[in-house]
């Protein structure tokens, strides 16, 4: 958008504007890849630094019960059948439905405290993804698209911000980005899938599609001659995005992954989506969405938490595992969250309904004190004792654990807005 | 009009309340126990309890660390074999003033989902969510047997009347045909309408939630839920499918003639031949069912979700217990 | 000025002409694109040394097609002008182009993106809606009346009813109405002082928003019982009361309606009981007295200088590629006009000629500001554009790019042959318009004003994307591709696509270059032209309106 250029917003317009002047200067207009990071502005170092950092969300959609897995309470009247187990931490115990996540523990922080006050999953997702509560004639962008923009390096012609959904169509999510505008929107891979469109048409040679860009790219020149602004530059890079985005199309290629990995994985959707996860976080895509579906067990909670977690526990604590030994986690936050969690109450049918009141997320990697727990509920699980948090503070310790100061504030049409509710602050507790 | 002394039949048209007990904890399995003397139910809060049919006196069985989904008597009355969440089998000498477990096993890894003691009562058969069905020796509590070959969550176990078969089914509506002294397989029971893979949920549901063979062991019943339009909220239609054991086919679906959603949690073959199960949903129900009508011949609403079903030996009496933590004792006599 | 087109029904459309007709000489003798053109040379001591020459016919015959009918000319019309030689033929084109019915489809398109901001559907089909603009543009519904309909619409009014969608789109939320009246008829953007006085602009206080609020908190959306319509309705009380979010104290404060800088409007009182009209059947009861219609009275008037700024410096911006105020929703004291002398006199002479919206648009395409060069002139920077010194490079809106797209391709040819009557053809031809939106528009709810961005999804769309395949694939209803296959000297192939793709001719080089493509590609003519056709179209030279 246009405001990215012209507002003078302190974050990125300036290495934007650098990196077009680079570019202008060295005379390889249009070009990403080789010798780029030479031009950048010496100030522009520590922006590059935390470029390095990346974020992985596992979102379990429908509301996953908190009370089958972070924040158990067996031997209670709210507790279920299943009971708690020791972790690689001492002292932490979680549901025993998470057996390997159990011995990734120490890389993982948990927050038992968290009161949205939301029992609707749209909204509830809003707060969870916003960092603030639905307003009326303001929409507040994805946690997915602010780190896009601020944790994407300026040469990554990757999309900052991919989300792997179970089903539904591949595409461009743009709502998600809000007033960042669309350059920032997630990319969703459909069971893993690219977009069509990531696709040359098989009629067109490679050869043929590169004589028809340096036409393109002659024209473009010629006509920028003396009409040359940001937006023309933006648009012929969107086109140098694009073949830069073809040229690493394998890196969306989950063949390419080894047997052995995926079955590790597990050969089901969610483990297929995790070891892509994997592969595009080591690709250099900055904020990586899997979703898993579905929780929302207002029937027979305990089966159906039986099976989905068993999909979840063996391909996260992998995943995690990973990360660590490919020496990732120190700079991929990891989170694990729903719209809300679950009912301690059990229902007539087995099952557990909406909960925002109390309930539990979990955190790892960049940033985070392993084994940290923070936060209480009562026995039963019913309300929040220690440590309330909603949202905003999840929001705000994003930031802290990235590095980004959440404090600051995105420009709109020149308007400031914070990026993180003002009014709430960073749990420092599960910082590292 | 039946002669006084004459032991009135069983017509389920006139099933009505005789009496209610209550529990602080919502109720789960249930059964008469083999002597007619009391009636037992399991609860969500770990416990058993025991009811003298006599008095109402409670008594409470505490030993389990889990729910218990699960239990059948010793048919001499010595005990009663438990299996929880946890995977532990527990005998319980049920009848004394305050039972304490006989024993305790780890029978399975994770849930037990189903106990059965065969008709001599000399084995127990018990299947979980490791896909096993095991049989136990119920005097010694020694493993002797493991049947493999579930790839899903095994649900539910009955030995056929003979004592020497067995089925088992799981979540995917598979019930296999067991010959125990073989130890072996020898037919699977298509029970697929009792399954559904929920694409918006992403996730099974279904599976044999209940298994009843008549008397005379030419028909299996098994229940459990169908046409699901909203795996979330357990949103689809109680169904028993009965087999014909000699061909190993369904013969008939029975439903509910009255709109009702939810599943089918017990099932009672009645030695007069009719079928009695209890389901729940929003609320729950009684039907009766004659085995070669799909619909019900009678139904009886009830006043919260109910979620099994118990004959007493007298062949009049049923037990229903509920999420309210209630039991109910209806009768069927055809006399009041 | 001439009407240049048949004068509608509408008594109060013919009045408005006739005193546009005659006022206007009165009140000037200068006539207004002259002194456009004064104001804006002696808004900068620099203005000579930087000033582009006027554009080429060619740059500007796009320019003026795009800015008013919302596409590229046929290579026959280009052809024609470029050939015609008569001095006047810029403003009988520009009168010319004022009076196609294109051009109101071109403003209904404007403005159903500008204020429904590509909502989905939620009252009043989009088809209805539609027509009414189109029909509201056809007619040269003045400016101020159209407002007033939007902001207080007649239900009753089988032909205004359709400007309910405004509101009913936003589903008559108070607090998204108040944000978005402000902002599109103000230019004032009071977001922020929904919950504080704004932190950086000093005359957005939360007590003007909330005076705002207090004409529209009453209204809502009514949905008749065992009807699925949606229906815009009103109660006759509800006080506002509002806190700052700042405030530690809490202090709770209390808004009854008035404009930003205006008088708190005086209300009638009524007995308890006696609030409403009788009730009719399913509707919903209608207040005796509607504060929503005293804010349409009140703000879409010549008597508010807000307004006035705002529509003159709108439709500026339309044209100019950037406005007076700029942002065009930050007109306050601390972002002043760049031109303040020029604006007042805009926001005046378009209250004075009734808010004739073709007569003003005519007035700025006339002007030598409008009609400069976008070529930066060798030694001057960009901030020329900002002073209109220089042209400013508008990016085609998702409308135009796809119906620019379809005429450059051809398509609007082929289409034209089998579609003779032009509703028929228009409707064929917006069909096409959704991909293109859905690719190069802003997201449903977003503002559209400065929401240009190039993103990777659209580079993927024109280089991939099966539409655009299938209008350069030749096709005997005479697409260009298929008429380039017909022309055997590749000189008049390098012409006839450089005219139907880019409006212009080629240069010598760009000739030797497509005579060079065809050369290298002679063993697949049939898709080097369409390689060729398909560099021009997703050059930046198409993607701007320069």
């Amino acid at each position: 958008m246009r405001c990215a250029y012209a507002c003078g917003s302190a974050d990125h317009g300036w290495s934007r504007r650098q990196f077009l002047t680079g570019l202008t200067a060295s005379g390889t207009l249009g070009l990403f890849g080789g010798g780029f990071a030479g031009m950048i502005h010496p100030a522009a170092a520590k922006e590059l630094a935390s470029a390095q950092k990346r974020v992985l969300l596992i979102w379990l959609n429908g509301g996953v019960s908190q009370l089958e897995t972070w924040d158990p309470k067996p031997g209670t009247n709210t507790g279920g059948p299943f009971r708690a187990i020791p972790t690689s931490v001492p002292g932490i115990h979680i549901s025993e439905l998470l057996p390997h996540t159990a011995r990734q523990m120490h890389h993982l922080a948990l927050v038992r405290s968290i009161n949205t006050q939301e029992n609707n999953h749209a909204k509830g997702a809003y707060i969870m993804h916003t960092g603030r509560r639905e307003q009326p004639g303001m929409e507040y962008p994805h946690l997915g698209s602010v780190m896009a923009k601020l944790l994407t390096a300026p040469d990554n012609p990757l999309p900052g911000y991919i989300h792997i959904t179970p089903r539904g169509d591949s595409g461009f999510g743009k709502q998600d980005a809000a007033f960042l505008g669309p350059r920032y929107a997630s990319v969703t891979l459909a069971d893993g899938k690219p977009p069509a469109n990531f696709s040359r048409p098989e009629a067109l040679t490679d050869e043929a599609d590169q004589r028809r860009n340096q036409l393109r790219d002659r024209l473009s020149q010629r006509f920028a001659q003396r009409r040359r602004t940001a937006e023309t530059e933006a648009y012929s890079q969107s086109y140098e995005q694009a073949a830069q985005l073809i040229a690493r199309k394998s890196i969306f290629d989950l063949s390419q992954e080894s047997p052995r990995d995926l079955e590790r994985y597990g050969t089901h959707d969610f483990g297929r989506h995790c070891l892509l996860a994997r592969r595009l976080l080591e690709h250099g895509i900055t904020f990586v969405k899997v979703s898993h579906t579905n929780y929302d067990t207002h029937y027979d909670n305990f089966d159906f938490h039986l099976e989905q977690l068993g999909e979840f526990d063996r391909t996260f604590a992998t995943l995690v595992e990973d990360l660590h030994q490919r020496g990732l986690l120190s700079s991929t936050l990891v989170l694990v969250m729903s719209e809300f969690g679950r009912t301690p109450t059990i229902n007539r049918n087995y099952g557990r309904d909406h909960w925002g009141s109390a309930w539990s997320v979990a955190l790892g990697g960049c940033g985070i004190q392993g084994g940290a727990v923070v936060g209480k509920t009562n026995a039963n699980g019913t309300a929040v004792v220690d440590r309330m948090v909603h949202g905003g503070h999840l929001f705000h310790t994003y930031f802290r654990a990235l590095g980004l100061n959440p404090h600051k504030n995105h420009y709109h049409n020149q308007q400031p807005i914070p990026m993180a509710d003002p009014t709430a602050s960073a749990i420092e507790e599960v910082l590292a | 009009m039946a002669e006084s002394d004459a032991k009135p039949k069983a017509d389920p048209a006139r099933t009505r309340v005789m009496v209610e007990w209550k529990h602080d904890s919502p109720l789960m399995a249930c059964r008469f126990d083999p002597t007619g003397r009391f009636l037992l139910a399991s609860a969500q809060d770990n416990s058993l309890q025991r009811w003298e049919l006599e008095g109402g006196t409670k008594t409470g069985l505490v030993g389990h660390q889990s729910w218990v989904r699960a239990f059948d008597f010793i048919p001499d009355g010595s005990a009663l074999v438990a299996g929880d969440y946890h995977g532990k089998l527990l005998w319980w000498p049920y009848a004394e003033a305050a039972p304490k477990p006989l024993r305790s096993l780890d029978a399975h890894d994770g849930w037990i989902r189903a106990v059965r003691v065969s008709p001599d009562g000399r084995l127990i058969a018990t299947c979980g969510n490791d896909h096993l069905v095991k049989l136990w020796d119920a005097v010694e509590g020694k493993l002797v047997q493991t049947l493999m070959g579930h790839t899903r969550h095994v649900y539910n176990v009955a030995f056929h009347p003979n004592g020497k078969e067995l089925v088992s089914g799981d979540l995917l509506g598979v019930i296999k045909h067991w010959d125990l002294d073989k130890g072996s397989v020898v037919r699977e029971l298509d029970a697929k309408p009792l399954h559904k893979y929920d694409e918006t949920f992403r996730a099974d549901i279904g599976g044999i939630r209940s298994f009843a063979f008549s008397p005379d062991a030419r028909l299996l019943a098994a229940g459990g839920i169908t046409d699901v339009t909203n795996a979330f909220a357990g949103i689809g239609k109680p169904l028993i499918l009965l087999f014909d054991w000699e061909a190993g086919k369904v013969r008939l679906q029975l439903r509910p003639k009255e709109n009702f959603q939810g599943v089918v949690w017990g099932i009672v073959y009645h030695p007069d031949n009719f079928l009695a199960a209890a389901g729940a949903g929003a609320g729950g129900a009684l039907w009766f069912w004659k085995p070669d009508q799909a619909q019900d011949i009678h139904m009886l609403k009830l006043p919260n979700n109910s979620r099994d079903l118990a004959l007493h030996r007298d062949g009049l009496r049923l037990a229903v217990p509920f999420y309210d933590g209630s039991i109910k004792i209806y009768t069927m006599a055809a006399t009041s | 000025m001439k009407p240049a087109f048949s004068p509608a029904l509408d008594p109060r459309f013919v009045l408005s002409l006739i005193v546009a007709s005659w006022a206007w000489p009165i009140r000037a003798e200068e006539p207004l694109h002259e002194q456009i053109d004064r104001l804006i040379a002696a808004g900068d001591p620099e203005f000579e040394r930087k000033a582009a020459p006027l554009a080429s016919d060619a740059e500007f015959l796009r320019r003026v097609y795009l800015d008013l009918v919302g596409t590229i000319p046929s290579a026959e019309e280009a052809r024609a002008f470029l050939a015609d030689s008569s001095p006047d033929k810029r403003a009988r084109l520009i009168d010319d182009l004022l009076a196609r019915p294109e051009h109101a489809r071109h403003l209904q398109h404007v403005f159903d993106a500008l204020w429904l901001e590509r909502r989905p559907d939620r009252g009043v089909p989009r088809g209805q809606w539609q027509q009414y603009l189109f029909e509201a543009f056809r007619s040269n519904k003045p400016w101020d009346q159209l407002v007033r309909e939007l902001l207080a619409p007649d239900l009753k009014d089988p032909k205004i009813q359709a400007a309910a969608k405004f509101y009913l789109d936003r589903d008559a939320e108070p607090h998204q109405m108040t944000s978005d009246v402000s902002r599109l008829f103000l230019g004032m953007n009071l977001q922020c002082a929904q919950c504080h006085d704004h932190p950086v602009v000093d005359d957005y206080t939360q007590d003007s928003y909330y005076g705002i609020y207090a004409f529209l908190s009453r209204s809502y959306v009514h949905r008749p019982r065992g009807s699925n319509s949606s229906m815009l309705a009103e109660k006759a009380e509800g006080e506002v009361t509002y806190q700052s979010v700042f405030d530690p104290k809490k202090v709770t404060k209390s808004a009854g309606p008035r404009l930003p800088g205006g008088e708190l409007l005086k209300e009638p009182k009524f007995e308890k009981g006696q609030e409403y009209e009788p009730a009719k059947g399913n509707a919903a009861p209608v207040p005796k007295f509607s504060r929503r219609e005293q804010l349409a009275v009140l703000l879409a008037s010549r008597d508010n200088a807000a307004f006035k700024r705002a529509s003159a410096n709108r439709f500026w911006a339309l044209l100019m590629g950037r406005g007076l105020v700029h942002p065009v929703d930050l007109d306050h004291s601390n972002n002043p006009a760049s031109h303040p002398e020029l604006l007042d006199l805009l926001a005046n002479r378009f209250a004075d000629i009734r808010f004739d919206i073709r007569a003003f648009l005519r007035e700025l395409a006339l002007s030598r500001t409008y009609q400069r060069s976008s070529e930066l002139p060798v030694g001057v920077d960009e901030s020329a554009r900002e002073t209109f010194a220089v042209a400013n490079l508008k990016p085609l809106s998702p409308e135009q790019l796809a119906f620019a797209v379809m005429q450059a391709t051809g398509w609007t040819d082929v289409e034209r042959k089998s579609a003779k009557d032009p509703n028929v053809l228009y409707g064929r031809l917006a069909a096409n318009m959704a991909p293109f939106v859905a690719a190069f528009g802003t997201r449903p709810g977003q503002p559209i004003d400065g929401s240009y961005e190039a993103t990777l999804d659209q580079a993927l769309f024109v280089a991939h994307g099966k539409l655009l395949a299938t209008w350069l694939a030749p096709h005997p209803g005479g697409n260009l591709t298929f008429r380039l296959g017909q022309r055997t000297d590749p000189r008049e192939v390098a012409e006839e696509l450089f005219l139907s793709v880019l409006t212009r001719w080629p240069s010598d080089e760009e000739r030797k270059e497509v005579v060079q493509y065809l050369q290298d590609r002679s063993g697949d003519r049939v898709a080097a032209l369409q390689e060729l056709t398909w560099a021009l179209l997703a050059s930046t030279e198409f993607r701007f309106n320069h």
